[in-house]
């Protein structure tokens, strides 16, 4: 990330989103709001986080890493073929199945998605997995066009309100 | 594309969109309204700039919404 000039702290994609704070106090207070109040259970964002991350080939996303999800390195290591793997639960495979179309299969989302993800999850859950793969979706998007790089990072959890997103 | 909403309205008596689908969780809703206020009531980008960027991403989608 060459064109920032400013002092750099640990947290490079917070730093530039601070180059407007008020937005990115906002937007912290957005995305933080997933994690913050635990909208939908915490392995299940983290696990769509990474998938998401993965497709997008995004080393900055993928490098973070949320170290109370729950999520085992066997997990990260299989991630790529979560489907029928039995080291995922048929809830995390509902939304791993509904997460990896974000990116670049949006339109083939199907009602049968929506559905399975049902059975398992409320409708105010759908809901904010929904903007989580939004979102998740948008940071690697952003990340990849500011061209921001950290080292890995283990945190407790990505984003919050009152912290830096990681 | 559905032909029908995936999800309900969480809002009596309104037609299931973005906003009343949102609604599900207020909390949620209530930040990105304050951070897409913010965003549009901000003049360091002009509209007309955000207005095309806006459009032209929603084509680039295909998002008919």
């Amino acid at each position: 990330m060459s064109w920032l000039t400013k002092e750099q702290s640990e947290y490079p994609y917070d730093d530039v989103l601070g180059i407007r704070p008020e937005l990115r106090d906002l937007y912290r207070n957005f995305y933080g709001k997933l994690w913050d109040d635990e909208l939908v259970p915490v392995n299940l964002l983290e696990l769509c986080r990474l998938r998401i991350a993965q497709i997008h080939e995004c080393d900055t996303e993928w490098e973070v890493r949320h170290s109370e999800a729950g999520i085992s390195d066997e997990q990260i290591q299989k991630l790529q073929n979560w489907e029928g793997n039995q080291l995922f639960s048929p809830v995390e495979q509902a939304v791993l199945r509904f997460a990896e179309k974000m990116p670049w299969q949006h339109h083939e989302i199907t009602d049968k998605d929506f559905e399975t993800m049902r059975a398992h999850l409320s409708e105010p859950e759908v809901v904010a997995l929904t903007v989580a793969c939004g979102l998740f979706d948008a940071n690697c998007r952003l990340r990849i066009a500011l061209s921001v790089k950290q080292g890995k990072k283990e945190t407790k959890a990505p984003a919050g309100a009152e912290q830096a997103i990681r | 594309m559905s032909t029908k909403p995936r999800v309900s309205s969480a809002i009596p008596e309104q037609t299931p969109n973005f906003g009343s689908a949102l609604a599900h969780q207020p909390g949620l809703a209530e930040a990105f309204g304050k951070l897409y206020a913010t965003f549009w009531g901000s003049n360091e980008l002009d509209h007309r700039t955000k207005e095309i960027t806006r459009m032209r991403n929603a084509r680039v989608t295909d998002c008919g919404f």
